[in-house]
Formats: C-alpha cells, structure tokens, sequence
C-alpha cells in the first residue's frame, strides 16, 4: 500500500511538470503585453513602461525568465502579481483558496444525499409518478445550462421576491444560490446514476434471497441494496468533485464571488500570468489528487487492484 | 422511512425558507466599481478603480467640482515665483491627517520625493512633476533631495520648474503624511491610510470590497454618511440587478449596460447623465496610408459619418456629437465650433478631387479597435464603402497589442479616445496632438499648432489661455486632422433617497456631502 501510494505520488512530478510548460507556453503566447495591460492608455510613457519591465523581469530573454520561474516555483515562490501592485500571488490566491473549495464542498454534500436517495427512491417506484417526477427533475437539471438557471433564480428570488441577494459573497444568504446552482446539476447525474445501479442490484440474487427471507421491503431496500449502490456512486463523485470545481468558473462569475475561478479569468484577462499560472498549477494538482483518493478509496475496497497498481513496471 | 429521509435532504438542500436577510447598514453609501483597485496607495496608482477609492481618502492642492472647475483644497492660495518659472504656494493651515498628525509643507516635498526617487513606486503622478527643477536627477539617483522644490514655512512651499507650466496647480496629487512608513512600516496601505480627506481607510477585501469611513474630523466638515462601501462588481448586469434588489445606492454604468438602463422608464428620474472627460477621435496616420495625406480624402471620411445615426445606432443615444477636439465639462472647451454634417455628396465630390472618384486608386485599408468596438468599426467599413466606395476591412484587435501597436504609430487607421488627466483642454491638446507627445497615435504634426499650444502652457490667464486653444483647434480642425467621433456620457443611477452624491466627467464625485434619507 505505502509502495502504491509512493508510485502515485511521485507519478504526479511528471504531470505537475507537463502543466507548468503548457501553461507558460499558452500564456506567454496570448495577444498583449503584460505592462501595456497595466498602464493601459498611458503606456507610451516609456519611461514607466521600461521600469516596470525591469521589476518584473519581463525584460529578460523568454528562457530565463521560465528558469526563474520554476526555480522559484519549487522553492514555493510563486512571485508577484502584475494585477496588484508589490502583492505576492499568494496573497492574492489566500481567499480565493477558501471560497471555491468550500463552494464545491457545500455543492457535493447537498448534492450526494439528494442525488443518491431521489434515484434509489425512483428506482424502488419504476413506472409509477415518483419515478417520472424524478426523472423530470433529472432531466431539467442536466439539460438546464447553469448560468440560465441562474438567471431565472435571481431574477425570480432576489429581484421579484426580494428573499435573496443578488450576488456576491461573505454571508449564509449570499452563499444560497451559488452553491444551490453547483448542486442541481450534480445531484441530477448521481440520481440518474443511482437509479440504474439499484435497478440492477434489485434484480440480484441476494435482494431476491433477503426477500425471500421475509424480511421488510424497507430492510431489503436501504440495507440491503442501497449500501451496494453507494460504492460506485462514491468512485463518481471523485469525477465530480473535479467538475465542480470547473463550473465554479462560470459560477462565481454570475454571482461575483471571489474564488479561484473568478480570479483565474480575470487574471487571465488581465494578462497577470504569475496568478493565472499559480491557479491553473492548484487546479492541475486538485485533479490529481482527486484521483488519487478515488483509487486509494477503491484499492482499499478491492485488493486486485492494489496487486495490480503495485506491480505496474 | 424513505420519505423521512428524502424530506431531511430536501431540507438540507432547500435552506431558502431559512434565509433572514439583513440589509447592510443604511448610512453606508453603497456605489459599485467594475474591478479591484491595483493598490490603494497614492503613490502607484495608474489606474480608474484606485484613483475612485483614492479621491475620496487624499487631496492634492486642488480638488474638482462636479462641473469640472478647480477649487483650493490643502492649498488655499498660490502665485508665480517672481524669480523665474514656478509657482509659491499657501497651504492650508490646522489639516490634520487622519494618523493625527498635522499637514505642512514638508508632507508636499515629501510626496513629491516619493514620486520620482529611483526604486520608487512613482506611478501617474509622476508625469506631473517632470518640469521640476532637479526632477531628472532625483529619478536618476544623482539626488537624494528635489531640489527644485522649497520649504519656505510650515505652510508655505515654494516650487520651481525648467519650463513654464501654468497647469501645474490643478494637477492631481495625492499628498501623503511623512510619518507614515516610521509608523507602520512599508506595508501600511495594508492596515491604514495617510490622507487628509473626508474618508479614511477602513479595509479592503479582495475581490468583494473597499470600505471606507467617515473622517468626523474632515478639514471641511465630518461626512453625513457613516461611510462609503466600494462592491468590486465586474459586469454591469450584476451591478443593475443589485441595484434592483436595493443593494446599492448609486451604480455607474459600463457602457454595454447602457441599452438596459435607458430602455426602461422606470429609472428614468434616477438617470444621471453626464458627458465624460473623454475625447474621440479617428486616426488617420499619413505615414502609412498615402491617400490619407490628401486633406479632401480626410475631410470626405468625416462628411461620410452619419452621427445622428451612430448615435442612436451604436450609442443607444448615450452619446452626442463631438465638432473638435474638447469635451463640455472640462475648461477650454469651445461650444462654437460648426457643427460637423453629415454630406455624401460632397464627399464623393471631394474625393474625386483628390483624384479618387468612388474610391479608385485606393488601395484597400484595415480600420482597427478593440472587442468592444466590434460594431462601430463595422459601421465605419460599411458606410465608407457605401458612400466613398473604399475598401475598408474591419479588424479586431487584443487591447494591449492595440495600444502598443498604436503608441508606435503603427496603425493606419482607427477610431480610439483620449481620457483627460487633470481638467483643462491642455489634456486633450497637447497630449493628443503636439507632435512631440508619444499619445500623438495618427502622428499628425503642424508647427503653427505645435507653436501655439507651447505658448498656451506658458499662459496662466485663463481667457488668454482658452484664447490660443480656440486659434489651436481651429487649425487642427481646418486640416482634418481627424474626424472627430461623437463622445460618449458616464451614466450612472441614483437611488431617490440619495443626495449630494453624482458621476462627474472624471468619475464618482467626492462623496463628503453625501446624504441617505
């Protein structure tokens, strides 16, 4: 197990490796000059121009400055911001790396019990008007694109009935919406999945033995068979978790929430590629390590796959 | 059980019918800006969002009225220096900063130090202090004291200059308490502030707000409002809708929202509109683009604009026409120039003049902006090829590429603004036109206007000076030097039970007098 888990991690140097390229790469050959973005209508003022330049390296050759970027990097220096002014990126990430966990945490944990009970309580009512009205739900909410959605809810919550903010952050209201928009969508595809898997585990042998045994169709279906769903519902949300964190881009940019998803973009537009760079590292290695639980969670759950991950050459 | 169940997740995932909803405390004045401020320090700042926050937190010697004229602010008088170029100044007496500490003229020299000493963060401001003796070399460390500038008294600064420039007294700085960095080490923009003005510092969280609180003991009077809370808010729909939801008091409107504002009756008694410091203009650069060296081929492109059009087209009538090259709002502006017409015939006869006859022998030309100027160049392609019939291709460029490439005189034609720094029509002038000035972009160059505008720097009469702007224009004007484009209006919406609060040509006005009723 610790081999396994050592393989792993040491798998992510290569991957974290790979991202730092592209990223530099794609971001250094986006349109637009870092300094001009900064002093906008006044950069033909030379003079300033040439300084900040100097200050921020930007006046090296392209390969040194990568050099010194990720030889800071591995040192854990991420730099300074071009956005802000004598800030290092760590400091302006610092509240963004509170918010969009917490987002994609608060989505997950309204969405896995929602999504994992409508779809077994569908299941158990095949055919019947529970089952279609679950299956309206989760049709609306994979389909519905969320900033729509989002739209229609503030338009309806907070402009027409008043019993919401509009937007932004700080507060328990505040953070109604945001988390409720991350959490349909999630919920519609785990209910949509926990509905096929307890139709194929009702159909088993041991649900038809446990019935068979007399016992309480309520026994037989959240003991017996629920337990059996969870498994693989638990190796999804892993996948989804790291689709959370995506749509918190979209997300915090309706309802202006300063997470790393809204700092991403506009960094990116505002050309401060020390930020965009750091948060597209922090998402890369977010990934890997959701991965990583998922298959530590399964290979503790099925040992073939420990064997299998240990004798990988 | 499964109904218990479901029921204790919808609950969980419901928590609406929870919500209590406290509204912020209504003495706050509540106002949106589109993005953090870079920094909240007088010194670095180049930028809109930090000079909003700013304003309200430091003065310089003068401060702007609403209607764009300068009034004395922490210096209550000042004349020229007898002994050559320059200006003495009388500060104001018994200011104190909001550390506790009184303002004198050392926190000027100070300041001013601050802008230009080598490794400093001297950020716009700095090109206000170019003409002061002693300036070049405290910037290149040959100095450690500007010399150009002395301390007469406690209240009394004495500034001198290499060359006239009458202007320097309303120039915007941002004077800043001496004692500051001994007190609270450099970091202290993080944790306080070192103005005088009727707002003080109060905290800054990135990305959601500036606060700000009320100075009770303000040189001018304490702030009738508790204090002022800046919502970083980036589109201007969110901004409306917060509006809506009564979550702001005033909203300034980015121009895409302007169609959504003006559409819709209900805001019409809460519209402010007013135009903005900003100047328009189309460049037309004769280095790269021959037939634009013919006078008659500049002046057909300016008769072939329709304004009345564009502006209700492109503007959604947030706009009006511009016939020189000075806004209304800023002093020097000259409301008598002819109006611009809109003259397909004659343009098509001038063309032919100059040898062009429905635009043969043309060869075909980019006009350039950026993203959100997508339609207006459009327009421009479209009605010059109807009526001129040049070949005139769109193209869309990344914004900071568009400026470099601009900057450098490298674009042959396009339309683009001129934001004013400081409020007298020198900014529009002399920094857009002077042949000498890196913002000239068309590169445009006469010695008659070059000369005259000299002079005006020189000037410190007004009359006289708006005189040799009014002589300047005219000649910029009578060569079609460009086609002025109709200048566009700062928007904003205020809630009825707000007063003493508007949008200025420059931005938000000085709240100090701000009232919630």
């Amino acid at each position: 197990m610790t081999m396994f888990l050592v393989r792993r991690l040491l798998g992510l140097v290569p991957v974290l490796a790979v991202a730092i390229v592209l990223t530099f790469a794609a971001l250094q050959s986006l349109p637009g000059d870092p300094v001009a973005v900064m002093l906008s209508d006044h950069s033909a003022d030379v003079e300033l121009a040439a300084r900040l330049r100097a200050e921020y390296g930007l006046d090296q050759p392209m390969w040194r400055q990568f050099l010194t970027y990720v030889t800071h990097v591995v040192e854990g220096d991420f730099g300074l911001s071009f956005r802000f002014v004598h800030t290092p990126v760590i400091e302006v990430l610092a509240d963004g790396l509170k918010v969009s966990p917490l987002l994609a945490l608060a989505a997950l944990a309204i969405a896995f019990p929602l999504g994992a009970f409508a779809g077994s309580y569908a299941a158990i009512h095949r055919n019947r008007w529970p089952d279609t009205a679950v299956i309206l739900f989760l049709v609306a909410g994979i389909s519905i694109p969320n900033f729509a959605l989002a739209t229609f809810l503030v338009y309806v919550l907070s402009i027409k009935l008043g019993v919401l903010p509009v937007a932004g952050w700080g507060s328990f209201d505040r953070a109604v919406l945001p988390v409720l928009i991350l959490a349909i969508p999630c919920a519609a595809y785990l209910a949509r999945l926990a509905r096929a898997l307890m139709l194929e585990v009702l159909q088993q042998d041991y649900v038809r033995t446990a019935r068979a045994k007399g016992m309480s169709e309520r026994v037989v279906v959240w003991r017996h068979a629920f337990r059996n769903i969870l498994v693989p519902l638990l190796t999804q949300t892993g996948v989804i978790f790291g689709g959370l964190l995506s749509t918190t881009f979209v997300v915090e940019t309706i309802f202006n929430i300063p997470g790393l998803g809204r700092l991403a973009i506009q960094s990116i537009f505002a050309r401060d590629y020390p930020v965009a760079m750091a948060i597209i590292l922090l998402f890369t290695l977010f990934y890997a390590l959701i991965n990583l639980t998922v298959d530590l969670l399964c290979a503790a759950i099925d040992p073939r796959l420990r064997a299998e991950g240990a004798g990988r050459p | 059980m499964a109904f218990r169940v479901l029921r204790r997740a919808a609950t969980l995932a419901i928590p609406v019918a929870l919500v209590i909803w406290s509204p912020a405390n209504a003495k706050t004045l509540r106002v949106n800006i589109n993005a953090d401020p870079s920094q909240i320090d007088p010194l670095t700042y180049s930028e809109l969002n930090s000079y909003q926050v700013l304003e309200q937190v430091y003065e310089g010697f003068t401060s702007i009225t609403p209607d764009g004229r300068a009034l004395p602010a922490l210096a209550v008088s000042w004349a020229p220096l007898s002994s050559g170029y320059g200006f003495r100044f009388n500060l104001r007496e018994g200011v104190k900063f909001h550390s506790g500490r009184l303002f004198s003229a050392k926190d000027v020299k100070y300041t001013f130090e601050q802008l230009l000493k080598p490794g400093g963060q001297g950020g716009l401001s700095a090109q206000f202090l170019g003409n002061v003796i002693g300036a070049a070399d405290l910037k290149a460390g040959r100095a450690t004291d500007l010399a150009g500038v002395k301390i007469v008294d406690e209240h009394t600064i004495e500034v001198s200059f290499t060359k006239p420039d009458v202007l320097f007294p309303i120039y915007e700085f941002f004077f800043m308490d001496s004692g500051i960095v001994a007190e609270l080490g450099a970091d202290w923009m993080t944790k306080s502030d070192a103005g005088t003005g009727p707002f003080t510092f109060k905290q800054w969280k990135r990305g959601v707000e500036v606060d700000l609180a009320a100075n009770p003991g303000y040189w001018g009077g304490a702030p009738k409002v508790d204090g002022v809370q800046f919502l970083i808010i980036p589109t201007g729909d969110t901004a409306l809708s917060q509006y809506d939801a009564g979550e702001l008091d005033l909203v300034n409107l980015p121009e895409n929202s302007f169609r959504r504002a003006l559409s819709n009756p209900a805001y019409q008694s809460q519209t402010i509109k007013v135009p903005k410091a900003q100047v328009r203009y189309m460049g037309m650069n004769q280095n790269l683009y021959a037939p634009f060296k013919d006078k008659r081929v500049r002046e057909a492109i300016s008769l072939s604009l329709d304004r009345d059009a564009m502006i209700k087209g492109l503007y959604n009538g947030a706009a009006f026409p511009l016939n020189g090259q000075t806004v209304p709002g800023i002093p020097g502006y000259n409301p008598d120039i002819p109006a611009l017409k809109y003259d397909p015939e004659r343009a098509k006869a001038l063309l032919a003049e100059a040898g062009f006859a429905g635009g043969k022998g043309m060869p075909p030309v980019e006009i350039q902006c950026t993203e959100p100027f997508r339609d207006e160049i459009t327009y421009y392609a479209n009605q010059l090829g109807k009526v001129l019939g040049m070949q005139v291709i769109p193209k869309v460029v990344e914004r900071a590429t568009f400026i470099k490439s601009m900057n450098a005189g490298e674009v042959a034609f396009f339309p683009w603004s001129w934001t004013a720094d400081y409020p007298d029509a020198m900014t529009f002038l002399g920094e857009m036109w002077l042949s000498k000035s890196p913002f000239n972009r068309p590169r445009w160059s006469n010695a008659a206007f070059d000369k005259l505008i000299d002079q005006a720097s020189t000037e410190p009469d007004d009359a006289k000076r708006f005189a040799l702007y009014r002589q300047a224009e005219k000649i910029l004007m009578d060569d079609w030097a460009t086609a002025p484009l109709p200048a566009t209006s700062n928007i904003a919406l205020r809630k009825p039970n707000v007063k003493n609060v508007t949008v200025t040509p420059f931005g938000y006005s000085v709240f100090q007098d701000a009232l919630i009723q």
